[in-house]
């Protein structure tokens, strides 16, 4: 099925979905868009190109409270956060992105490994896809087509949407999505030269091209155990580094946590916040040592993780080429150009 | 206006001639990036080196951030814009580097812009200085004539704020971290190994990036910025979420001129005002 709104009423869509549940949505702040919880439909704006963070924040939330407790008292009379979802609707995610979610169901989502928080964030969630404006020019640092994503690919969203000139084109592509859209009473049909724009536009994303270059997965992999040694080349690699944690935090496959107890005044919150490997104290142990003391040796650790042991582990690179390390990074530090690099050390 | 190309060249002749005379073992400058806006900061260690070395209008990095990453006693040459070259003269000032270990290439410049806004970056986010206050070479010409603002100027509609209202202010702005710390590892003069937000015993503040922890941890930081900041506005351009952190920096360096009539990192005779003690001192701070 698929339906259409013309973006200036996209207000009254936003209205529909807030009265249904929780709606996440890009807004647009000082330094550019982020999805934000909409209290006020007028905020959602989809003249954006891509979110600053990742929209990981939304079943992976940069801090999570797992249980409150008391100094002193039995664990009986912890308590423990108790998730109370209402619907979710996930508005305007990049194909890119909506990728990355299959990428983290393996570490929060799969069997044996299940986290609780994501799982339940992400069965309450209905993600509405958003292909790129194909009109509008690219940013150099995507990188999306490497990883064998599209402009327009609709994979992986719930309902699909597609810019035509002054309206939105919505697409069910699973029952959970086909669902949705027959209740949004607010979408006017479509005729079948819009059906036929819809899939035109799909196979135009195909020619909306990235950065591309030929990585296989294993070969990859392979190729940066045996560089692992080679001191030179991610010295070089990493000399610009600032060792910040601006691109882990923007990622949206980078999944480290640490786990807190805040305790003041003998009550306390244990929860889960964002980490990232390349903070000096990411690998300091207990007895002060610390296995990653230089800036290379993290730098290594993020893009051996992404490019080789996720490989090794489940299969598949853990990256989706969204850009946003490379474009946020404040000395351009670019991992295609690094994974580029490493394929000929 | 600046001639960019030609500090290119002179940069890599003098690059070459310093690392073939075996003068420096490094030289701290701007490489190829992955397109031409985005140059990246760079280390030349051999002659070869040399071909990636850049000059545009997009080397904003300030280069006196990655000197402390070398021993003490290695000969480093180093490319300074004007407030690139106060960073180098606080740490000489506070021991980090010695003098007659480096060659300072000065870089007097006119017109950088930052890439992800295209805007010119001048004395609103950075002391707007144009040409370098100590350096052995200067590999261009030196921009006189068109006077910058004062950097402080800027500071006109904070300082219409009320105490309150300045508190709410910060408290809004700093509300928006997401504690990534660029700001700290894209300043010069954040060397401490390990900064205080780091430590565990005790821990100074929570993780998390909410208001508590991100108050202790920018408030702290901007004290221990407090008379040796040289306003390059590098914090500010490395946030993702566009913190104005240059307004808190510019304040405390106006108040400490008034106080103590000098400016951080104009000369390596000084001494920074916060760990000097002169009997005319200020007392304004205990009023």
């Amino acid at each position: 099925m698929v339906k259409k709104i013309t973006i200036e009423k996209i207000s009254e869509l936003v209205a529909v979905l807030m009265e249904k549940g929780t709606l996440l949505a890009p807004v647009k702040e000082v330094s550019g868009h982020n999805f934000a919880q909409i209290s006020d439909p007028q905020k959602v704006d989809l003249n954006f190109y891509n979110t600053i963070m990742s929209p990981k924040n939304a079943f992976f939330p940069h801090k999570e409270d797992f249980v409150k407790y008391k100094i002193g008292k039995s664990l009986a009379e912890a308590e423990a956060t108790v998730l109370n979802l209402k619907p979710t609707f996930l508005f305007g995610v990049r194909p890119c992105d909506v990728k990355s979610f299959e990428i983290m169901d393996i570490h929060f989502n799969a069997a044996g490994i299940v986290d609780p928080y994501w799982r339940a964030r992400r069965e309450a969630t209905t993600i509405f896809g958003y292909a790129y404006d194909l009109s509008v020019p690219l940013d150099s640092a995507d990188f999306y087509n490497t990883l064998g994503i599209y402009a327009a690919d609709p994979e992986g969203s719930d309902i699909f949407m597609v810019k035509k000139d002054k309206e939105l084109l919505l697409k069910g592509i699973t029952p959970k999505g086909e669902k949705l859209l027959g209740e949004l009473s607010s979408l006017a049909r479509v005729s079948s030269a819009d059906e036929n724009y819809f899939e035109e536009y799909i196979k135009r994303g195909k020619e909306y091209k990235t950065r591309f270059t030929c990585v296989d997965a294993q070969a990859i992999a392979r190729k940066l155990e045996t560089i692992f040694d080679n001191v030179d080349f991610w010295t070089k690699m990493s000399s610009a580094c600032l060792s910040c944690g601006i691109c882990t935090f923007v990622c949206p496959t980078c999944y480290c946590f640490d786990i807190c107890d805040d305790t003041m005044f003998g009550k306390g919150t244990r929860s889960r916040v964002w980490d990232a490997c390349m903070f000096t104290d990411f690998t300091l142990e207990a007895s002060g040592h610390n296995p990653r003391t230089q800036v290379y040796q993290r730098l290594r650790q993020k893009i051996s993780h992404k490019y080789s042991y996720h490989i090794r582990k489940y299969g598949v690179i853990s990256c989706v080429g969204c850009g946003r390390c490379t474009r946020h990074c404040p000395v351009n530090i670019d991992i295609y150009s690094i994974v580029e690099a490493a394929l000929k050390a | 206006m600046t001639d960019f190309k030609k500090i290119e060249e002179n940069l890599k002749k003098e690059s070459k001639r310093l690392l073939e005379a075996g003068d420096v073992t490094v030289v701290l400058a701007y490489g190829k990036g992955f397109d031409e806006s985005h140059p990246m900061p760079y280390a030349a260690k051999a002659v070869a080196d040399v071909e990636n070395i850049v000059f545009n209008e997009y080397c904003n990095y300030n280069m006196a951030r990655y000197l402390v990453r070398y021993p003490q006693g290695t000969k480093i040459a180093i490319a300074v814009k004007a407030a690139d070259s106060r960073a180098v003269i606080v740490l000489i000032q506070e021991e980090k580097v010695k003098r007659e270990n480096l060659v300072i290439l000065g870089i007097p410049v006119q017109g950088m812009k930052n890439p992800k806004t295209g805007e010119i970056i001048d004395s609103k986010t950075t002391c707007g200085m144009y040409n370098p206050v100590l350096y052995d070479l200067l590999l261009g010409e030196e921009v006189h004539g068109s006077k910058s603002a004062s950097p402080y100027e800027v500071l006109m509609e904070y300082e219409k704020m009320d105490k309150d209202a300045r508190w709410e202010f910060w408290k809004k702005e700093l509300d928006k971290c997401i504690r990534c710390y660029a700001c700290r590892k894209a300043c010069p003069m954040c060397y401490c190994d390990p900064c205080f937000i780091d430590q565990s015993k005790p821990k100074w503040a929570d993780k998390a990036p909410q208001s508590p922890g991100n108050m202790m941890y920018h408030l702290t930081r901007f004290q221990h910025l407090a008379g040796r900041c040289i306003d390059c506005g590098e914090c500010s351009r490395a946030c993702p979420v566009g913190i104005p952190l240059y307004l808190f920096h510019k304040k405390v360096a106006k108040e400490c001129e008034e106080m103590f009539k000098q400016q951080a990192g104009m000369s390596i005779e000084d001494k920074p005002v916060l760990v000097d003690f002169r009997v005319e001192d200020s007392d304004k701070i205990l009023e």
